[in-house]
């Protein structure tokens, strides 16, 4: 059962994931928006993959809204010629998603890039280091707390420390 | 073990089995052999500076006329600058008309072309790389991004400025300069050399 | 025989940019690699959230700096998606033509870089030089070689100049002189052949995985191009090939290339036609004035600026010339990006490192690595 329509698919994962899985609102040039709880992640992702031709993960990305955080999976179909857009909500405290490495290869520098900018840490995954800011540096700069200033800016700050 | 420390220049260390009282010391006399050579080396640095300083004198006018002649920056690449690098070294601008050959390693190379932005990461990688490189040497800060940090200079990760790891003689504006740009950059360098040395 | 770790790069005439690939080496062979990439990191994305929109423009010239025009495009369309505005035709394929130049010239600077690194010396001669043909013709109507600042959010900022159509059409029977001699200089190189067939292969199935895209999939023979699977722009009503090839190594990757090419010449004929029958506006006519053009009276920045405008979100996925690039922006109803999220293919097509380079021979990397057409502005952003 490889070749799931997409007017079969969202249901099918309604109905097996129950309330865990909330279809919202899709926009044209995405196939579908699909929230996930942060438990059943990799059960969703594995299911998508098997059964719903998801065989190519494109992007996995992460968007700072303050009181919570939205990592944001965009997974492409050979078969629908279209992405998914999978939306999982995290604290902003020390958040934690499970990883997909296991099933896509191919997220595992987007987890780490994603850890690197936001600082959400994935369990499981195999080496979840920094990947564009050195080793060692202190802070997650696409957090909404973390601002951009002026070289001069900061000089007249140190300053007048 | 015992280590005999004679003034200096000259020094000797010796073994001795401390266990051992019957085994022969090293003989004295050729610590003092060596103790009685110490003006050698004095003579030899003043001879050799002052022949250094005349031959310097003497050949630093040839040194420079050929150094400036024959600029080899070295073949990198940081960002959107180092395309606009490479076809000043294409068909159309032939960049090596001028002497400028790019060289792969910083041994062989007297000219820094910083074409891109610089990043804190890279930061200590560009210093080791200009310090690699063989005194006489300059660098060129092309493009607006290694001037003062250009777009990206509020960005938590990029030098404003790449005169702030090295020092810079020649700065190139534009983003990116165009390949005339450089070369003339490259120009104004070989100006600046004739100027200041000569 | 014991294995020991080295580090290419930096600064290695290998890498096309700074970038490190750290290799353990068991003697010649490749045991093991973990490539660090981050030397270029500029923060483009967090610098987009202090831009207005079409301010943006301006960094994603300098994103990728081979393919200026595509992300420019790229971060458009997200953005005409989150702001709910749609281009005049005519602007559509304004930006098709400059798409298809584009990658025409990045896959000729590919060829002129690759080729040269395994070791001819001539394709970098011609490379450069037929380079510089389509940059003037992009310094014609844009006023620049590689930082273009050309599109905006509602179409392109200006028309093609007069004259421009045959001047193009000129260039394009040239290149059809050209590729062939390309092709003819390559495949008659024992030592190029040598140097590509059956190196760095990377199978059809561990490309899909590791979410490998552009010539590289192709060339193993999956038949995906985004320019035909999910139609964007004015794509649907051209009539262009996709290449693919069905070895899944260097050369194939060549090969791929090559065949894109032919494909741009032929799409660039097409929208010269399109483009002298019919004349009309470039740019839409009711952009909001916060998203940056025309820029606000003195005095009424404010009264410009806090206008309502419906929030949405923007995604964007096109065929770059190294392959699938997407852009997600937020837009909040603020004067600037919430959030804009750009996906490179070369930062995981160098991801995928490990799985075509361990097994070959340290001497098989710069073939191998060139071949992946590895541009560092856009993997590290």
């Amino acid at each position: 059962m490889t070749d799931l329509t997409l007017a079969a698919l969202l249901p099918a994962l309604e109905s097996r994931f129950g309330p865990d899985v909330k279809v919202l609102p899709s926009r044209k040039e995405v196939l579908g928006v699909v929230q996930v709880k942060v438990d059943r992640l990799v059960e969703v992702a594995r299911f998508l993959h098997d059964q719903g031709t998801f065989t190519h993960c494109a992007l996995v990305s992460g968007v700072d809204w303050i009181e919570h955080i939205e990592v944001l999976y965009h997974l492409w179909s050979d078969a629908l010629k279209g992405y998914l857009e999978i939306t999982v909500e995290t604290a902003p405290e020390d958040p934690h998603v499970p990883s997909v490495t296991s099933i896509w290869r191919g997220a595992n520098w987007h987890e780490r890039e994603t850890w690197d900018m936001l600082g959400v840490r994935f369990d499981g995954h195999p080496d979840l280091r920094r990947v564009l800011m050195p080793e060692g540096y202190r802070f997650h700069p696409l957090r909404k707390s973390f601002e951009l200033h002026e070289p001069e800016e900061l000089e007249v700050k140190a300053r007048h420390v | 073990m015992n280590a005999t420390n004679t003034s200096g220049t000259a020094r000797i260390i010796t073994h001795v089995k401390e266990t051992d009282p019957m085994e022969p010391e090293v003989p004295f006399a050729e610590v003092e052999a060596v103790q009685s050579k110490e003006y050698i080396p004095v003579i030899k640095e003043t001879l050799t500076g002052m022949i250094q300083r005349g031959l310097d004198a003497a050949t630093k006018p040839v040194f420079n006329w050929a150094g400036r002649n024959s600029l080899f920056p070295l073949h990198w690449g940081l960002a959107c600058c180092a395309i606009e690098f490479a076809a000043g070294f294409g068909a159309r601008w032939d960049g090596e008309r001028f002497g400028v050959v790019p060289r792969s390693s910083p041994r062989q190379c007297d000219l820094l072309i910083v074409n891109g932005t610089v990043t804190w990461k890279l930061s200590h990688k560009l210093i080791t790389l200009w310090e690699q490189m063989p005194e006489p040497k300059w660098a060129i800060a092309m493009g607006n991004c290694a001037t003062g940090g250009g777009p990206f200079r509020t960005a938590y990760s990029v030098v404003p400025g790449v005169n702030k790891l090295i020092p810079v003689d020649v700065y190139i504006a534009g983003c990116p300069p165009r390949p005339e740009a450089m070369l003339d950059g490259i120009l104004r360098l070989e100006r600046l050399i004739r100027e200041r040395r000569a | 025989m014991s294995e020991m770790w080295i580090n290419m790069g930096p600064q290695h005439p290998m890498t096309h940019g700074l970038w490190n690939l750290r290799v353990k080496v068991d003697g010649e062979l490749i045991v093991d690699v973990d490539p660090e990439i981050g030397y270029l990191h500029r923060g483009i994305e967090k610098i987009c959230e202090y831009r207005r929109y079409n301010e943006v423009v301006t960094l994603m010239d300098r994103t990728c700096y081979v393919a200026g025009i595509a992300w420019e495009q790229l971060y458009i369309m997200a953005a005409e998606e989150a702001l709910n505005i749609s281009p005049p035709p005519r602007a559509e394929y304004v930006r098709v033509l400059s798409q298809e130049l584009q990658r025409l010239s990045s896959h000729v600077m590919w060829y002129a870089a690759y080729v040269q690194d395994i070791g001819l010396m001539t394709p970098f001669l011609y490379g450069m030089r037929d380079r510089d043909l389509i940059l003037d013709l992009f310094q014609s109507y844009t006023g620049a070689r590689m930082t273009y600042e050309f599109m905006r959010v509602g179409g392109v900022r200006n028309d093609v100049p007069v004259g421009f159509t045959d001047r193009c059409r000129k260039v394009m029977d040239w290149f059809d002189q050209r590729l062939p001699e390309y092709e003819k200089v390559c495949d008659n190189s024992t030592i190029f052949l040598e140097r590509t067939k059956g190196i760095g292969v990377l199978k059809a199935a561990d490309c899909v995985n590791d979410g490998v895209t552009g010539p590289m999939l192709r060339a193993a023979g999956v038949d995906r191009d985004l320019r035909r699977d999910r139609p964007y722009s004015v794509y649907p009503e051209l009539d262009f090939d996709v290449a693919v090839y069905d070895a899944p190594d260097c050369y194939g990757r060549y090969r791929v290339r090559m065949e894109e090419m032919k494909q741009s010449v032929r799409i660039v004929r097409q929208v010269l036609d399109w483009l002298d029958r019919n004349p009309g506006p470039v740019l839409a006519e009711k952009v909001p004035r916060f998203v940056g053009t025309p820029s606000p009276p003195p005095g009424k920045e404010i009264y410009v600026e806090r206008r309502g405008y419906p929030k949405g979100r923007g995604f964007s996925a096109m065929e770059e010339p190294h392959g699938e690039a997407m852009a997600y922006i937020i837009n909040e109803g603020a004067e600037h990006p919430y959030r804009a999220k750009l996906r490179s293919p070369v930062f995981v097509n160098i991801a995928a490192s490990k799985d075509y380079l361990v097994g070959y021979r340290v001497s098989d990397i710069p073939a191998i690595m060139g071949s992946v057409d590895i541009c560092v502005g856009e993997s590290d952003r």
